[in-house]
């Protein structure tokens, strides 16, 4: 479904992506794991527009993407909740959503009241400002807002970031939910652990480049573990 | 009684002012909001609006509907050529960049009207020909009532497009978190150029106001502009809209009420000197301190 090949981002002289290739399958739940720095981020933001490569192709449902800005990125079907979740504070929680769906024209009422009944407690606050929320809230706000553009490819960049075991959880029962109802979900995650229990493929990346693919079941989790926050070569 | 006279008809000026200065603030805020910049080619731009009505009124004596359409459209002309040249080149970071930039654009605008009008002032007809209403004691003139109405029906158009529309849905979110934004789907850059383009028309109109109450038009209205407008912003706590209406309304009545009890000198001093104060203490209202 996504296919990303040799692919290579820079900020300035600075490398961040040093030729990334990774393939990630349709109905599947793929996880990239790797220590802070290794250019996770970098990666999902090139993947949806915000960033330009510098080298490399990533295609997506046969057909070359790269380069593109965020918002054809979006049209193409591929949303993505960003680091920080990024919800807009000064406007609704209705509103965030609205502007999820900012590219479609049709109807959104049915999609509003599928998020609301996925994540209650945002229909709830609905008339409340989102900057007001709870962590827990903005991100699934986030997510919300980037279901609403019906993806067919969801990129999720560190949901559990800074939030308490039990909301963290509540994510991660959300994302298997998510993919149990069809979508194509590709991960980034510094919680390990959680990650490998819902994946089915994972990556490790590690300064720039992928330097391990596998299943699960494939390599040891301790090891996997150890490798995603310290890297192999120490 | 003389005292309270002069407070309730200083007041009254200074509200009539302060609604060209509003005019003046929303279109730099709506710039500063969505774009993070400050964009010093604003009143310029707009004075380039007011020539191409005082040309258009000397030439043809253009009706004032007309010069003032002239006024906007020259206006939003002039800003299209300011955004394409000093802020689409530097979106993503380099905002001294962006600012140096609209500083030359702003010495090339004037420069334009110069040549083009090279005599210092030119006339520019009356809003209203006739006398000041008088209400009592007091006098208000009706070319600044005018203003008055045109700013309020300026913010409550404005208040509908932001909040009720999916442009100003759009614009929200922008001014919000424009990578964000972009990321919803939102086409960032052609967002910026509608704001500016609504910014400028808006200056255009304000420049349009402006010349018609004081009847003539000089390429120092371009500065004036940018000055008052800058001043409105940063007095409403920068980037807030309601705020530009509020700090463009304080600004008029501290300029009216120092001009009638401290003399024309003393009130720009004034005025600078409690900028001054509210840069350096930032009281909690100043959001300014989000937006770095």
């Amino acid at each position: 479904m996504l296919s990303v090949r040799d692919l290579a981002t820079a900020y300035g002289k600075i490398e961040a992506l040093k030729g990334v290739s990774l393939d990630v399958a349709p109905g599947s739940i793929t996880c990239l794991l790797g220590p802070n720095g290794a250019g996770k981020t970098t990666l999902m933001l090139t993947i949806a527009g915000v960033l330009k490569p510098r080298k490399g192709s990533i295609r997506f449902a046969e057909s070359e993407i790269s380069g593109l800005p965020p918002d054809a990125i979006v049209k193409r079907g591929i949303a993505l909740v960003p680091e920080n979740r990024l919800v807009f504070p000064s406007m609704t929680v209705l509103e965030n959503l609205q502007a999820g769906a900012y590219q479609r024209k049709d109807d959104l009422g049915a999609d509003v009241e599928r998020v609301f009944a996925r994540f209650p407690r945002l229909k709830e606050r609905a008339a409340q400002q989102a900057g007001t929320l709870s962590g827990g809230e903005q991100q699934m706000l986030a997510v919300g807002r980037a279901l609403m553009s019906r993806p067919r490819l969801l990129l999720m960049d560190e949901p559990s970031l800074g939030l308490a075991p039990l909301v963290v959880d509540e994510i991660f029962r959300t994302i298997a939910e998510l993919h149990r109802d069809g979508a194509t979900i590709f991960l980034v995650e510094q919680n390990a652990h959680m990650a490998l229990k819902v994946a089915q493929h994972f990556f490790l990346m590690e300064q720039g480049k992928v330097t391990f693919s596998g299943n699960p079941g494939s390599l040891a989790e301790d090891e996997v573990i150890r490798r995603a926050y310290l890297g192999s070569s120490r | 009684m003389a005292l309270l006279a002069d407070l309730v008809q200083n007041t009254l000026d200074g509200v009539a002012l302060g609604a060209s200065y509003a005019l003046l603030g929303i279109g730099f805020t709506l710039i500063f909001g969505v774009l993070r910049r400050a964009n010093l080619a604003y009143g310029p731009a707009l004075m380039l609006g007011a020539y191409a009505a005082a040309w258009a009124s000397l030439s043809f004596h253009a009706g004032l509907l007309v010069l003032a359409g002239i006024a906007v459209a020259a206006s939003i002309v002039a800003g299209a050529y300011v955004e394409r040249l000093c802020f689409a080149p530097h979106r993503k970071g380099a905002a001294a960049a962006a600012m140096v930039a609209s500083f030359a654009l702003w010495m090339q605008l004037e420069e334009v009207a110069m040549l083009a009008m090279p005599r210092h002032l030119y006339a520019f007809p009356a809003l209203y020909e006739g006398g000041p209403l008088e209400i009592g004691p007091f006098v208000v003139r009706v070319d600044a009532l005018l203003t008055l109405l045109a700013a309020v029906a300026v913010c409550a158009l404005l208040w509908a497009i932001l909040y009720r529309t999916r442009f100003g849905l759009a614009v929200r979110a922008v001014i919000d978190d424009s990578r964000a934004a972009g990321l919803a789907g939102i086409d960032v850059p052609k967002i910026f150029m509608l704001v500016f383009a609504l910014a400028s028309a808006i200056g255009g109109l304000a420049g349009f106001l402006i010349a018609a109450s004081h009847e003539q038009v000089t390429p120092m209205l371009g500065m004036w502009s940018t000055l008052k407008g800058m001043l409105a912003m940063m007095l409403g706590g920068l980037g807030s809209l309601p705020g530009a209406v509020l700090g463009g309304l304080a600004l008029g009545l501290i300029e009216a009420h120092a001009h009638w009890f401290l003399g024309p000198q003393l009130r720009d001093f004034l005025v600078y000197l409690l900028l001054f104060a509210l840069l350096a203490l930032r009281p909690p209202w100043m959001a300014g301190a989000r937006h770095g």
